[in-house]
């Protein structure tokens, strides 16, 4: 008897999805083979899992069966007619058969119907090789179709082109509601529809429109679903099917989806989810699935090229002068300058074995520890609070969890446009009921979910989480909500007590924040109330909590409270950081912040110090070095003159760009190692070309701890992946560094970071990812973190006091700016800004509210100045009821935009994470770009220019070197 | 080292002994931002802070104060 109770079948689409995995054990015979399944299996299920295809159109395993096409139809012994096999579940002792001549005849008759009204182009459909109604043509022995073709039909539909990278052919269309049902049950948009009645029923998208004129987001879920060549992604039809396809991880977001990457010989066709993949279950978004095109833009750099100072023009050079001349800089500067007068920045988007090298270059080879990352300008407080509370830096639940919660808190967050898969998962359990708390200064789309039961929006003034979050607590603690018996077994008494006491004080009741966070004390009441007896509370949260003065304090507010709800060790609660960029997770677990070495073992620490210099083989610097920020004011103060940086683009992202640009002309020599001439690039000394994420191995790390492989599909256009750099580098300054893959570099990471130690590539191949930590107490990883006790012992309650921002409205400066992200574009744009993703959003624009565009006379689309104490830029105006009055908000994925020119040094107390969030500026009609942008733009023109002529002079001997 | 780097570093000091001051006794508040600043912050920070006590117009809060003396201390200590 063939048993199936968790199978791992992602290669076979099985027709409908699996039963909860603790179903009870069923036995039905099908076809005269029996098999035991889970209870609620579908008849088509379990025969596919005996590999009995019965043929099926409408139905597919991650979407409900619908039961419309009849393909599937059986008869079961003992009951009338032939039920379609997707919607009948299994019962026990049932008899099916799935194929005799009954059976046959009908599957026939529906077939001839289909396909009486589609086009018999198959030949030249791009759909040729990979398409269900081919197949299932076949798969009947369809060989005529009696009712000819001239009837009515649809075969005139006009094609859909209108998004960027698929088109919408109604012609070929079979109605089996795949997409429509894609779009509500996978990604939730609900953007398509079925259009009319009878033989008039079409798929429409919004109110019959074109899809880019719907709400589509272009995630793909539809064309994934559809089985013929009606949804298709444009780059199948311009280069057919694909021959060959590698498993491997997105490079944009921290939720790391896995995709299988299409390929025609080193030719990337297309990017499909990969059901397999732990992350994403099969689904993705508009920038995994289509933004891709990056990786062979002209404008990737493919040659190394140095000058002697900024204002020289590039020449391009083979790898070894390149290297050569950046490692004699480096020595002569530290020879003149001290050891200390150099540093480096690891990158958050390359792989966790390259960050690694480059952390471990800058301890062993440079050897200080200025090593920092862009966490940095993101999560260094989620690190901070949550090492202090939990013991832990990272987040302590899968997505997945997500399924199982009740109530579900989002603060400083934007799921469904930064994180859009998992935004997906969310809404699919808000659906299904589960409460939302949102507390966010702007009505972010999550509230906007189609079919959502219960939503609460908590309003509050930018800089004001604190006063939130205490007050949050306060409800809880003075209204008996507590979980007494977790904190009685779980927590630190003395810390629980010192905290009670503190909490527990009149100032941080609702009644009492109110006049701070302008969110009533009846909205937070209610909203404590809710997360503290749904039976599962959840919270997740973004930059909008650690991008503050007090970001830190809001991180260690908000373990707090799920410490005294109980709500952290098992599935559906927890504390969820969610991460911004692809492996900023990993860059921090591999050491790259200045006091930590990989698994967060502190410099100071002797035994983890020792261990590591043994590996290493020299001695290390016991104490912290400088982060970014105290790069940068050394830098501008003449102590720091060198910097290496991989991956980042520090003069778009970081704050007070003036302040950045005056630093980064201040260095002797910087290193910038990316893939295109990136912002930071136009104040380099050496350029070294990197690799995308297509061109080598390793892993990433997301943000549910889960380290998934990245695995190269075709060879670095510039010859050498980031890794080889970062080992050519330290060769050259005299302490080689032996690895010949990846892989060895993971061995050396296992050994010596505890953490770790049950990471290795074999093990990755075998399970398919693994969630840290993974060691010998947790062999197979760790999904849900403290589920028995805390890497600290006890739980520990953290002291919050709200400390008010200095950075606030004045008469100068009246409104506040916030910063964030939207859907289509990728952190500085570097990428999307170099993909058809860019109809979406072509420019930042600053929104904000109608009644203070109206006391400045602003109309939608008028240019507006500014201005801050940091400096001015000049953005388009537009009006939105999504904004509270008195706050404005722009992104940053354009340099030229010029976001981060107005942004202050003001940053968190702990952590030096700058204060995007909050910055008070003023808002004025212009007509004319900033002083800034006018200056930008020449400095943009003059480095381009550079550029174009090192490679309109390349000497002929270069082209032979790799 | 420049003027307004140190007023920089004095800012940060004082930011981090108003936050980590709520709560605590003086002595436990000093102990804390002591630790904090052992634990994060760059040898030639602390060094410029440590300078900055001998030094009367700084503005130093009476704990950022408090605080760097006693990293002073420990500092020589630990060269010792």
């Amino acid at each position: 008897m063939i048993q199936h109770f968790d199978p791992r079948q992602h290669d076979r689409d099985l027709g409908t999805p699996a039963p909860a995995a603790d179903a009870a054990p069923v036995s039905v015979e099908i076809d005269g083979v029996a098999i035991r399944v889970p209870e609620g299996t579908s008849v088509l299920r379990a025969a596919a899992l005996a590999d009995i295809n019965i043929p099926k159109l409408c139905a597919t395993d991650s979407l409900e069966a619908f039961g419309s096409c009849r393909l599937c139809a059986v008869q079961v012994e003992g009951r009338r007619g032939t039920p379609a096999a997707c919607t009948t579940p299994v019962a026990e002792g049932m008899k099916v058969t799935t194929q005799n001549e009954r059976l046959a005849r009908l599957r026939r008759n529906v077939m001839e119907l289909y396909i009486s009204d589609h086009p018999l182009d198959c030949l030249t459909c791009p759909a040729n090789g990979d398409c269900e109604l081919q197949d299932m043509a076949g798969a009947v022995g369809l060989r005529e179709v009696r009712y000819g073709f001239e009837g009515e039909n649809h075969l005139a539909a006009e094609t859909d082109h209108s998004n960027p990278y698929f088109s919408f052919d109604p012609s070929k269309c079979i109605v089996c509601s795949r997409c429509v049902r894609a779009c509500e049950e996978v990604q939730g948009t609900f953007a398509l529809t079925i259009d009319g009645r009878g033989f008039d029923s079409k798929v429409a998208a919004g109110q019959a429109e074109a899809f880019m004129d719907s709400e589509c987001v272009s995630c793909g879920a539809c064309v994934q679903a559809c089985p013929t060549s009606t949804l298709m992604e444009k780059s199948v039809i311009d280069a057919g099917q694909p021959e060959h396809s590698v498993i491997t991880t997105c490079a944009y977001c921290g939720v790391g989806c896995s995709f299988e990457a299409q390929m025609k010989g080193d030719q990337l066709v297309r990017m499909v989810p990969y059901k397999g993949g732990d992350a994403n279950h099969g689904h993705s978004c508009v920038k995994g699935r289509f933004a891709f095109g990056y990786a062979t833009h002209p404008d990737r750099i493919t040659t190394p090229m140095i000058r002697e100072s900024i204002d020289q023009p590039w020449r391009q050079v083979g790898w070894e002068e390149a290297i050569a001349f950046a490692a004699e800089r480096l020595t002569a500067i530290q020879a003149e300058h001290g050891r200390e007068s150099i540093g480096g920045i690891t990158s958050s988007r390359c792989t966790n074995e390259e960050t690694y090298l480059v952390q471990k270059l800058i301890r062993a080879a440079f050897g200080n520890n200025n090593t920092d990352t862009c966490a940095r300008v993101c999560h260094s407080p989620t690190g901070y609070g949550l090492k202090t509370t939990l013991g832990e830096s990272a987040g302590t639940q899968t997505f997945d969890s997500v399924m199982q919660a009740d109530a579900i808190i989002v603060i400083g967050a934007n799921p469904t446009d930064a994180h859009p898969v998992f935004g997906s998962l969310m809404r699919k359990r808000l659906r299904q009921g589960a409460s939302l708390i949102v507390a966010d200064p702007r009505r972010i789309d999550l509230l906007k979910t189609p079919h959502l039961e219960d939503a609460q929006h908590l309003p509050l003034r930018p800089g004001t989480n604190v006063a939130l979050v205490n007050a949050l607590a306060h409800v809880v603690v003075t209204e008996g909500l507590e979980d007494h018996d977790f904190i009685a077994s779980r927590c630190d008494n003395e810390a629980y007590r010192a905290w009670r006491d503190f909490i527990a004080e009149e100032r941080h009741a609702p009644e009492a924040t109110e006049a701070i966070t302008g969110v009533s004390a009846e909205a937070v009441r209610h909203a404590a109330r809710t997360y503290a007896t749904a039976g599962n509370g959840a919270i997740y949260y973004g930059l909008g909590v650690t991008e503050h003065s007090q970001g830190s304090t809001m991180v260690m507010g908000i373990a707090n409270l799920a410490l005294a709800t109980g709500n952290i060790g098992r599935e559906g609660v927890g504390v969820n950081p969610l991460r911004g960029q692809n492996n900023v997770q990993g860059s921090c677990d591999m050491g790259s912040f200045p006091h930590e070495l990989p698994g967060y073992q502190h410099v100071a620490d002797a035994t983890a110090r020792g261990r590591f210099e043994a590996a290493w083989g020299v001695e290390l610097d016991d104490e912290p070095g400088l982060r970014i920020p105290n790069m940068f004011d050394a830098a501008i103060e003449g102590s720091f003159k060198a910097l290496y940086v991989q991956g980042e683009d520090i003069a778009q992202s970081d704050p007070d760009t003036q302040h950045v640009e005056a630093a980064l002309s201040s260095l002797d020599c910087l290193i910038v190692q990316d893939i295109f001439l990136n912002e930071t690039a136009k104040y380099a000394h050496v350029l070294l070309p990197g690799s995308s994420f297509l061109e080598k191995d390793g892993t990433f790390t997301n943000a549910e701890r889960r380290i998934n492989r990245v695995r190269k599909v075709m060879p670095p256009l510039a010859g050498k992946a980031d890794w080889e750099v970062t080992i050519e580098l330290a060769r050259a300054l005299g302490y080689p560094m032996e690895y010949t893959h990846p892989s060895e570099i993971m061995d050396e990471i296992a050994r010596l970071t505890p953490s770790f130690a049950g990471v290795s590539y074999a093990r990755l191949e075998e399970r398919g990812s693994l969630q840290w930590p993974c060691n010998a107490e947790h062999p197979l990883g760790t999904p849900t973190m403290h589920e028995v006790d805390f890497p600290i012992g006890k739980g520990r309650f953290a002291i919050t006091e709200y400390v008010a921002t200095e950075e606030r409205a004045s008469r100068r400066f009246p409104l506040l700016l916030t910063t964030g992200r939207i859907l289509s574009q990728y952190n500085v744009g570097a990428q999307t800004r170099r993909t058809d993703n860019q109809v979406w959003h072509d420019e930042d624009v600053l929104e904000l509210h109608p009644s203070d565009a109206e006391v400045r006379g602003i109309r939608d689309g008028d240019w507006l100045g500014i201005t801050s104490r940091a400096g001015q830029t000049v953005l388009r105006a537009r009006l939105s009821e999504r904004m509270q009055p008195g706050v404005v908000y722009t992104t940053f994925h354009h340099p030229g935009s010029g976001a981060n020119v107005i942004t202050t040094d003001s940053s968190d107390w702990a952590t030096n994470c700058p204060e995007y969030k909050v910055t008070a500026v003023q808002v004025e009609k212009v007509s004319r770009p900033s002083e800034w942008q006018r200056r930008f733009d020449e400095v943009d023109r003059v480095q381009r220019e550079y550029l174009a002529t090192a490679r309109d002079t390349t000497a002929p001997h270069l082209e032979a070197t790799p | 080292m420049s003027r307004d780097h140190v007023i920089t570093l004095v800012q940060m000091v004082n930011q981090i002994a108003t936050n980590l001051g709520a709560g605590r006794d003086a002595t436990q508040a000093a102990q804390a931002v002591c630790t904090h600043l052992e634990t994060f912050w760059a040898r030639p920070m602390k060094q410029r802070l440590i300078a900055c006590l001998g030094e009367d117009d700084h503005d130093l809060s009476p704990l950022a104060r408090e605080a760097v003396g006693r990293l002073a201390e420990r500092q020589t200590h630990r060269a010792s």
